[in-house]
């Protein structure tokens, strides 16, 4: 009873006291090195010794450790460029304790940053950046992405696509300051890689007197204020100057169904209106209609001659007598009389 | 006679010269048509006959017998991206670009293909797809 009870007890404290498995998490650093590390959960609290291998490739210790407060928590060891393809194998050893893993790095690679970013002035009038890449891997290999600015505003990125180490920024402003930067990772034809690298060192090009675009110079503000005063006493004038408004702002007349006045649709003075009005009279001329009498008949009613009568009060009428035997006689009686062989003048 | 030799040199170290990207073409044409496939395929669940994840350099070639062959067997080549496939994996340019075998130091025994444990059809995917990136992460 006493041995089982013993047991149980062991076990029960037994993992209080165990030392808790390391976790090792390993990256490839630029295809040249394998960088491990063992601090994920806290500074271990004993020292490990480290020995890792590629798959049928010989185990070897650490060759560098990194440390902290004096604790191993890391190590760093040279690696080939095609060895993310298999499988690593590390072991932590402390005594009798032994921890074994497996990991899979083909997509656990960071590349470092492009070096050697330059601008060039192209011919074209365009801004055209190189950059080049530290790896060993091919070119084809290798994607990236590069993030500009102008004039410190907001980031914009771009992708670059693989094989190609250059990016174009066309008909580039003569004013503005231009800033890039680029990163890189595996492409996905290779075994693409989880991480970008760092952004490389920023390259710069353009104005350095650029205006930033969080400070207004002096006169634009003095422009505001003195545009915006202007405004104010203009809407001020307007309401005060009732002839200022009828001038700057016409009234539109409203068309109606029911037919005014025509001379009501014009603001127009009272002079003006006056001056419209009709002065003059005119007397009206009454024409009279002169009935045809033959000859004959005028000489039976009269042997001297044909009368033709009108009234010439106010008007008179001119008329070509061609033939002596015509003559028109009025329809009504008249006041005068003419002789037929003068010619007979009307006039209006 | 010195100069038709000279001229078949010249044509030679060309085609060598010029192999290389053609092989890359080959190889990224494989991957395209690798991923059509896993889009397309409806039972990722069909277990085959798989190479390991780790293959030798010199063990590559065998490995793609067997992809191909585990492939023929499996699928047949009915389907349009089945044919496709395996018509590439069995092309010249292909063949070359993932052969990384130096022969002269070469003590390798591979394994038969019916030797590998059965695995899913997606892990049998994965695997093919990591060893023509192998090959494309190593041609120039």
């Amino acid at each position: 009873m006493m041995p089982t009870r013993l047991l149980l007890l062991l076990c029960l404290i037994g993992p209080v006291f165990a030392i808790e498995a390391p976790d090792v998490d390993c990256l490839i650093i630029n295809l040249k090195n394998v960088s491990c590390t063992w601090n994920k959960k806290g500074t271990p609290k004993v020292n490990y010794t480290f020995y890792s291998s590629f798959f049928n490739k010989k185990e070897k210790s650490c060759p560098q450790y990194l440390t902290e407060n004096n604790m191993n928590i890391g190590c760093i060891q040279p690696c080939e460029s095609h060895d993310r393809f298999m499988t690593f194998n590390t072991r932590l050893v402390h005594g009798k304790d032994r921890f074994k893993e497996t990991h899979g790095l083909k997509n656990r690679v960071k590349l470092n940053p492009p070096t050697n970013l330059t601008v060039l002035n192209g011919s074209d009038f365009n801004l055209w950046f190189y950059w080049n890449h530290t790896s060993p891997a091919r070119l084809h290999c290798v994607e990236s992405e590069v993030r500009f600015r102008t004039n410190n505003n907001n980031w914009g990125s771009s992708k670059v696509s693989p094989e190609i180490q250059k990016y174009c920024i066309n008909s580039p402003s003569g004013s503005s300051r231009y800033e890039l930067q680029v990163r890189n990772r595996i492409d996905d034809s290779c075994g693409s890689s989880d991480f970008w690298s760092d952004w490389s060192e920023p390259v710069f090009w353009g104005s350095n007197s650029s205006i930033d675009s969080d400070s207004v110079p002096l006169w634009m503000t003095l422009l505001y204020v003195v545009g915006a005063i202007t405004l104010i006493l203009l809407v001020v004038m307007l309401l005060q100057r009732e002839r200022l408004k009828i001038i700057l702002i016409p009234a539109v007349p409203k068309p109606s169904p029911i037919l005014h006045d025509i001379e009501d649709w014009f603001q127009l003075s009272k002079g003006l209106k006056e001056n419209f009005k009709a002065s003059y009279n005119e007397q009206v001329c009454p024409v009279r209609e002169y009935n045809y009498v033959s000859q004959s008949d005028s000489m039976n009613s009269d042997d001297s001659t044909s009368s033709v009568s009108t009234n010439q009060t106010h008007c008179s009428v001119s008329i070509d007598v061609n033939d002596a035997e015509d003559l028109y006689v009025p329809l009504s009686s008249s006041s005068s009389q003419v002789p037929s062989e003068e010619v007979l003048q009307v006039s209006d | 006679m010195k100069l038709i030799v000279f001229c078949l040199f010249t044509i030679y170290c060309c085609s060598l010269v010029k192999a290389s990207p053609m092989e890359r073409k080959k190889l990224q044409e494989v991957l395209r048509e690798l991923k059509m496939l896993k889009r397309d395929f409806p039972n990722t669940e069909l277990m085959m006959n798989t190479p390991p994840k780790d293959i030798e350099d010199c063990c590559c070639l065998t490995a793609l017998t067997c992809f191909r062959e585990t492939l023929l067997q499996q699928f047949g080549i009915s389907g349009k991206y089945q044919k496709k496939l395996y018509k590439s994996l069995n092309h010249t340019l292909t063949i070359s670009g993932l052969n990384f075998c130096n022969t002269e130091t070469s003590t390798t025994n591979c394994s038969t293909c019916h030797s590998h444990p059965k695995e899913k059809a997606s892990e049998f995917f994965n695997r093919l797809e990591s060893l023509v990136q192998r090959g494309l992460s190593r041609i120039n």
